[in-house]
């Protein structure tokens, strides 16, 4: 084990211990699936029953609840890196943080992989419990160690996106605007709100291209059919836009850095 | 009855020094946020591009599946277009309601309690949320872009949008003010807020009898959304009664409530200390 990864290893753990610290807290912030799943259900019942068929691109009304709950899950768990960060920059402590031996980045990736998993633990179980009571068993337990790499993938890449965003704020400051927005593109086309698979064909190839599809829509369509050629191929691309988006963010970095100015106090 | 005019003539000098209040305060917002004007141009149009991603969603649903239920995009256009209009009058004018439950705990009511006026109003209009700007902006291309062109449309749309607002703003305070009560109430209202506007952006026929029964009363959500949008479609008396009604009943308990809560309240102590 290299010296990095006991370091950033011991900043996750102590990090997941602090995220277990409140479990009802974490109860709290888990129940918000429960409205978002229970307007999905109703949405997805009248669509079917619309639409007069069992199966739409090949997912039941069952797959799509247990689709949504994963992404959901993915969506509502994961730590808001370009907040804190812009919050860094904007307050001045990213000063303080530069002069401590860690790499900024990696600090806050650690941190949020932590506050991630703790989260998704809590929430997949409020989900899954509400969404098996209405539509039956989830997937195949086989496939979920697949499904939970594709998760891990996904959270990283995530993670890079929101960090871009935040090293924003040394041009702008305020990032909200752009956190939004980002936001709401994985919410369209990160999958959602809705499984890719039912774009219409231009739309959704599209979709499939950009780096968004594969923090939210690929890990949830690998644990609702998760056969291993489909896991090789989404899991792939998600490798090839975390290195795109790695040299992207190490560009900005070192960009960002020569934006410092430190006056003392 | 020279008596029951100078009350008559008192309250209403009351309520238009009330309103002069208001809007300065509102001006001083406005002033305040005008003065970093890249970050405002950029929270406006940020929110507005927010507004049309996830529209996309509707319209790209709607292209797949040309019905749900009974509703087509139109209509959800509408009923999107009056809630985001609400939320952003809403925000902007009263922009604490996002934040008032930190100020009940955080013991920072003290500001207002010196003040001679209404505690409540004063408190959440003392902050404006510029973004809210980009909802309304929304809200009126939504209402355009659903077919609703009419002078009398418009002028049910304007009611509608006030209504639900108020319906919003109540509710938010009624779940806020358990914070004299409970404490934190952060999770509270994130959960409150959440339910209110997501049920509020889904057609009210989606649900079943239970969860429509929900909707009216305990979370608002259906009013504040599908009954507001069906009186822009077509004036109806009951429909205009309903959204009065609502507005009326929530904002006397969410009063009501606010001053039970500040009768609990003990100031935070902050003390402000200059060197």
């Amino acid at each position: 084990m290299t010296a990095a990864t006991r370091k950033y290893g011991s900043i996750f753990t102590a990090q997941l211990a602090n995220g277990l610290t409140y479990p009802l807290d974490l109860l709290g912030r888990a129940l918000s699936i429960v409205v978002f799943l229970w307007v999905f259900l109703h949405l997805w019942r009248s669509v079917y029953a619309t639409d007069g068929s069992q199966a739409i691109a090949g997912l039941t009304l069952a797959d799509t609840l247990w689709y949504l709950m994963l992404a959901e899950t993915i969506v509502l768990s994961k730590p808001r890196i370009s907040a804190d960060i812009a919050r860094s920059v904007r307050d001045g402590s990213v000063a303080y943080q530069l002069a401590r031996p860690y790499n900024f980045v990696l600090y806050h990736f650690s941190v949020g992989l932590a506050d991630a998993i703790v989260r998704a633990a809590m929430t997949a179980l409020v989900g899954g419990a509400l969404v098996w009571a209405l539509v039956g068993p989830p997937p195949p337990a086989s496939g979920w160690p697949l499904a939970a790499i594709a998760v891990l993938l996904g959270w990283l890449l995530d993670f890079s996106m929101s960090a871009l965003i935040g090293l924003s704020a040394f041009v702008t400051e305020d990032t909200s605007a752009f956190d939004w927005i980002y936001s709401k593109a994985v919410l369209v086309l990160g999958g959602v709100l809705l499984p890719l698979d039912f774009l219409p064909e231009g739309l959704g190839s599209v979709a499939r291209a950009l780096p968004f599809a594969y923090t939210v829509w690929a890990p949830a369509r690998v644990f609702v059919s998760p056969d291993p050629a489909r896991f090789l191929a989404l899991a792939g691309a998600q490798l090839a836009w975390l290195a795109v988006l790695a040299l992207l963010l190490a560009a900005a970095w070192r960009w960002a850095i020569r934006r410092v100015a430190i006056n003392g106090g | 009855m020279a008596g029951a005019r100078r009350a008559h003539d008192t309250a209403r000098g009351g309520l238009l020094a009330e309103a002069r209040f208001l809007a300065s305060l509102w001006r001083a917002g406005l002033q305040t946020a005008m003065a970093f004007r890249v970050a405002f141009v950029t929270q406006i149009v940020g929110m507005a591009l927010n507004n049309a991603m996830y529209l996309a969603f509707w319209v790209v649903l709607f292209q797949r599946f040309p019905t749900i239920g009974t509703w087509g995009l139109r209509d959800v256009m509408l009923l999107f277009g009056v809630v985001a209009a609400a939320f952003g009058i809403a925000v902007v004018l009263f922009g604490n309601i996002l934040v008032l439950s930190d100020v009940i705990t955080g013991g920072a009511l003290d500001a207002w309690l010196t003040l001679p006026r209404p505690v409540l109003p004063s408190v959440l209009a003392s902050r404006m949320t510029v973004s809210g700007i980009g909802d309304v902006a929304t809200g009126l291309v939504c209402f355009v872009l659903a077919g609703q062109r009419s002078p009398e449309a418009a002028l049910r749309f304007v009611v509608a949008v006030v209504a639900s607002a108020t319906i919003f703003l109540a509710f938010m305070v009624i779940v806020q003010s358990l914070a004299f009560w409970i404490g934190s109430a952060v999770l509270l209202r994130q959960t409150a807020f959440n339910a209110v506007l997501t049920f509020a952006t889904y057609p009210l026929t989606l649900f079943d009898g239970t969860a429509k029964f929900f909707l009216l009363t305990i979370v608002p959500a259906g009013v504040m959304g599908t009954v507001s949008t069906d009186f822009v479609r077509r004036f109806t008396w009951p429909g205009l009664g309903q959204l009065l009604v609502a507005a009326v009943v929530l904002c006397a308990i969410a009063a009501a409530l606010f001053r039970a809560g500040l009768r609990r309240y003990a100031s935070g102590s902050i003390v402000l200390a200059a060197d």
